[in-house]
C-alpha cells in the first residue's frame, strides 16, 4: 500500500513508555561492540557523577523506534518498504538504567519525491518528570510496494 | 586544549552478518533487509546492508572514545547516503571512520565533522558531532 501523501502532517501520536534496564544497556553495548565500562559497571558510573550505568549515545533510537512503530503501523506500510534517510539526536543529558522513558513522535512533514514518500518526524524523549532527555529526528523514505523492480 | 584542525585517530570496525543479527535482536529492529538476501534484493539493493544505526553507533564509538565518556556527547547527527552491503562470508565488511574538530564554541563545546567510507564509498554524509572536549569536564 502506498503512503497517501496528503496525510495530515503535525500528526502527534501517544506518547510510549520505555523502561531502560541495566541488562538492556549491557547488550546493545556489546552489539555495538563498546567495551565502555560506564555501559556495565554501576561502580564506575557513579565514580564518574552518573546515577546509574549510562547508555551508548545512540540507544536512544531504541525509544525512538516505539514511535515509529505507530506510524509505520498507521501508515500501513511495512519496514521492508523503509530507509533510514537520515537521523539526528540532540541529548540533554545520557539515558540510564532506571529511567522510566515517555517518547512523544510528531509527524512533520510529508512529501512525495519520485515517487517515494519522504516522512520528517521528531521525537522528544523524556524522563518520568517531564525532564527533556533527547530530542530525535529522522527522515524516513517509504518505498511503493510495488516498485521492486525499480 | 582542543583546536580546530585536530583530528580524531582514524578507526576501523568490521561487520559480519553475525553483527548486524546481534544489533538486530539488541535495537529490535526487526526490518528483514537487514538479514534477508530475499527481502532487500526485492528493495531494490544489492544485497542485505547493515542497519544505518549500527554504523552510526561504530562511529559513535570513536567520538566517545576521544571525549572520554559517552555522557559527553551532545549532539549527533548523520544521513546514510550510501548502504553498507555486508556480504555473507566471515570477513563481511571494512567501515572506516575518521573525524576533525571543525569549531570550538565559546561555551567550550567543540563541533567535529566525521568521514565514515567503505573502500572509496562514503556511507555518511553530514555527519557531524557536537562534543564536550577531553578534559572539560
Amino acid at each position: 500500500m502506498a503512503v497517501d501523501p496528503s496525510l495530515a502532517a503535525g500528526r502527534v501520536y501517544p506518547p510510549q513508555a520505555y523502561e531502560v534496564s541495566r541488562e538492556k544497556i549491557r547488550e546493545f553495548a556489546d552489539a555495538i561492540g563498546d567495551a565502555d565500562p560506564l555501559y556495565r559497571d554501576p561502580k564506575a558510573a557513579t565514580e564518574r557523577g552518573y546515577l546509574d550505568v549510562i547508555a551508548p549515545p545512540t540507544f536512544a533510537m531504541l525509544p525512538v523506534l516505539r514511535g515509529f512503530d505507530q506510524l509505520v503501523a498507521e501508515l500501513g506500510v511495512t519496514y521492508a518498504q523503509v530507509i533510514h534517510v537520515n537521523q539526528r539526536f540532540v541529548h540533554a543529558r545520557p539515558i540510564r538504567a532506571g529511567d522510566q522513558l515517555l517518547t512523544t513522535t510528531t509527524l512533520e512533514s510529508v512529501r512525495s519525491a519520485a515517487g517515494n514518500v519522504l516522512l520528517g518526524i521528531r521525537c522528544e524523549i523524556a524522563a518520568e518528570s517531564g525532564e527533556p532527555v533527547c530530542e530525535a529526528t529522522a527522515t524516513l523514505l517509504v518505498r511503493p510496494v510495488d516498485a521492486s523492480d525499480g | 586544549m582542543v583546536d580546530v584542525g585536530d583530528t580524531l585517530t582514524e578507526r576501523q570496525y568490521q561487520l559480519t552478518r553475525a553483527d548486524l543479527v546481534r544489533y538486530a535482536g539488541a535495537s529490535g529492529d526487526a526490518n528483514p533487509i537487514h538479514w534477508s538476501d530475499r527481502v532487500a534484493v526485492a528493495a531494490g539493493l544489492p544485497g542485505v546492508i547493515a542497519h544505518g544505526m549500527l554504523t552510526m553507533a561504530l562511529v559513535g564509538r570513536l567520538l566517545t572514545e576521544w571525549a572520554g565518556d559517552p555522557g559527553a556527547l551532545v549532539e549527533y547527527r548523520a544521513r546514510f547516503s550510501h548502504p553498507v552491503v555486508v556480504p555473507d562470508d566471515d570477513d563481511g565488511v571494512t567501515l572506516s571512520a575518521a573525524g576533525v574538530v571543525t569549531e570550538v564554541r565559546d561555551d567550550g563545546l567543540v563541533g567535529v565533522d566525521l568521514t565514515v567510507t567503505v573502500g572509496a564509498e562514503k556511507v555518511l554524509t553530514q555527519a557531524r558531532a557536537v562534543v564536550r572536549p577531553p578534559g572539560a569536564r
